[in-house]
């Protein structure tokens, strides 16, 4: 089948995605966007220093009428977003996000209900959109590099004003083999601190729970879940966080879950392998110095 | 300045996994219902821009009628007006066709907020449909929005921070939740105000839905067992922690 992918110039994404495209095709055809060489093997490859999906969006339905595309893969993101539901209204195209596995006769599945349900649907007509969860399928090493040939953007409904990606000192979230994540339940910014400490002793990083985005005590970029990162480390503590659904579906990967939550009931504990039912600030400074001393 | 939020009614989202439950492939109808929280945080947003502006604020949605005293909570909150369109679909393609239709029957409208993603579906794709139905342009993850000489500056949280992004006539947003945004409680009067405001009834129309087949939709099993370690002594639970996880070859 025909399958175009659409992504930033980003290795892990465009490798994931490569990946995918392996259920539909043999060589994918991409639309890079950013600067730089396109990673990896294409049949046809374009390119377009816009990224900015309202301005993408005209040039890319020309291109799919005119080539045919029957598969259109993004990744879960703003892009991705931003362009999937446009494309699917554009190409009379069924659009599935979010899509966490794919099976053979174009059946995929997608969880639902904050991931307390998983639907499989199977796709009866192409042109198809697709967004894929990231993390649930391993990036293609992607070899060598592929020219490309200028994407033309005719005009720009938006423009970009500003762009200001914050400074993470460390590990990327994203990558780090251990979490620790705030919940609502660590009660201020500061003590937001006690967590980066010990996050500093593994090589980890930092999390949130949106209850702690929420409360202003962790930046966006921070919040773990279904409508924040998707990490998958070897450990994952969850301090102060309830466990609603809608988290877990950002760690479903992670190998070991630690909960520490004063309220023995909380649901957290029912994903967690070990479980400290008390207040935070008990174990935490503990936790640090057994860490610091075992080195 | 009129704005539109789109705001649909959900199940309890917040019901744990362990007592979730299906009847007919969706969630049980046991589950209280409630506004999407992405919604109530779109509707947040468009009330402050309402009274920056001294604009009106119409809340849309396609559900039952049953979801009408679900929605007044917007209107306790702010909203002038609802319209609901009567209708029982999942399909994406179908709500959008029937939120423009109700979009369409009220004028002018300079600004459409939707959530992020719907609490049920989960799936962020709605607006973007009907930005692309509408003709204008779709932007997801909006934390905030400002009306400056007749364009719209908006901020998108990104991966990696944010984004100020400028355009002019009407759009399409989707709006994450940030600290600014946390939807208000409303006071006991307005709530009672809310309950003579506007609401107008519209009958769904046809609209093509998509080709996806639904198969099966099931619930996926929790196979994880907790060991609780005892905490009486902080120093000693830390110690068989750092022990297990490195027994079973976690660190
Ligand atoms: C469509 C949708 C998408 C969503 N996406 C996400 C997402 O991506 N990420 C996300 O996190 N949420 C998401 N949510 C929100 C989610 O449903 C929860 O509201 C949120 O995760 C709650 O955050 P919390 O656990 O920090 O807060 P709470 O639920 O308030 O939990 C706080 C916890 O802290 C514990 N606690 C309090 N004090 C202490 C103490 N001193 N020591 C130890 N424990 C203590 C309490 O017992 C409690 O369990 C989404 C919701 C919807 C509807
Ligand atoms: N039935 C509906 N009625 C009103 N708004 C809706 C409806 N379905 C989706 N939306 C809007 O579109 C957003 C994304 O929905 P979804 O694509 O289902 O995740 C929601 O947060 C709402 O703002």
């Amino acid at each position: 089948m025909k399958t175009l992918i659409i992504e930033n110039i980003d290795l892990k994404k465009i490798g994931e995605l490569k990946t995918v495209s392996r259920y539909f095709c043999e060589l994918p055809d991409i639309i890079a966007l950013g600067e730089g060489d396109i990673p990896g093997n294409y049949g046809k490859a374009w390119q377009s220093s816009q990224t900015l999906p309202p301005n993408l969006l005209p040039s890319i339905v020309q291109l799919a009428k005119l080539e045919n595309y029957e598969v259109i893969l993004l990744s879960v993101s703003t892009l991705g977003t931003g362009l999937a539901g446009p494309l699917s209204a554009a190409l009379s195209a069924p659009v599935v996000t979010e899509v966490t596995a794919i099976h053979s006769d174009m059946v995929i599945e997608r969880p639902i209900y904050g991931g307390k349900a998983i639907i499989k649907q199977k796709i009866e007509s192409t042109p198809v959109v697709l967004t894929i969860r990231r993390k649930y399928f391993e990036p293609e090493v992607l070899e060598g590099h592929t020219s490309s040939i200028p994407l033309n953007i005719e005009s720009e409904k938006v423009q970009l004003i500003s762009e200001k990606n914050e400074q993470t000192d460390g590990v990327p979230l994203e990558d780090a083999p251990v979490v620790v994540s705030g919940g609502r339940g660590i009660g201020n910014a500061d003590n937001f601190s006690l967590l980066q400490t010990l996050a500093d002793q593994m090589n980890g990083a930092v999390g949130a729970s949106r209850g702690a985005v929420d409360e202003g005590w962790a930046s966006p970029t921070r919040q773990i879940g279904q409508t924040g990162k998707i990490v998958a480390p070897s450990v994952y503590f969850a301090v102060g966080v309830s466990g609603a659904s809608q988290h877990l579906a950002g760690i479903a990967n992670s190998k070991c879950v630690v909960a520490i939550n004063k309220d023995e009931e909380a649901n957290i504990f029912n994903r967690a392998r070990f479980g400290l039912v008390c207040d935070y600030q008990k174990i935490i400074p503990q936790l640090t110095q057994a860490i610091k001393e075992n080195r | 300045m009129h704005i539109a939020v789109l705001a649909k009614v959900v199940p309890d989202y917040l019901v744990p996994s362990m007592d979730f439950e299906l009847s007919n492939n969706r969630a049980h109808e046991r589950f209280s219902r409630m506004l999407g929280l992405y919604d109530e945080n779109a509707i947040e947003t468009a009330i402050q821009i309402k009274e920056k502006t001294s604009g009106s604020l119409t809340l849309i949605s396609y559900g039952s009628e049953n979801d009408i005293q679900f929605l007044r909570k917007g209107a306790a909150m702010g909203a002038d007006q609802l319209i609901l369109v009567k209708g029982t679909s999942d399909d994406a393609a179908v709500i959008a066709g029937n939120l423009v239709t109700a979009l369409q029957s009220i004028d002018n409208v300079d600004l459409v907020l939707a959530g992020q993603q719907s609490a049920d579906m989960d799936r962020g794709v709605v607006p973007g449909i009907l930005a692309q139905m509408l003709g204008v342009p779709f932007i997801p993850q909006i934390g905030y929005v400002d009306h400056e000489n007749g364009s719209w500056t908006v901020t998108q949280i990104t991966a990696q921070g944010k984004r100020e992004l400028e355009f002019s006539g009407p759009g399409v947003l989707s709006i994450t939740s940030i600290p600014e945004n946390v939807p208000r409680i409303p006071a006991v009067r307005a709530i009672f105000a809310a309950k003579k405001k506007p609401v107008i009834k519209l009958e769904s129309t046809d609209q093509k839905k998509m080709a996806l087949n639904e198969l099966e939709v099931a619930i996926p099993k929790i196979e994880c067992v907790c060991e609780f370690i005892d905490v009486e002594d902080p120093g000693q639970a830390v110690r068989i922690l750092l022990n297990r996880l490195n027994e079973e070859r976690y660190l």
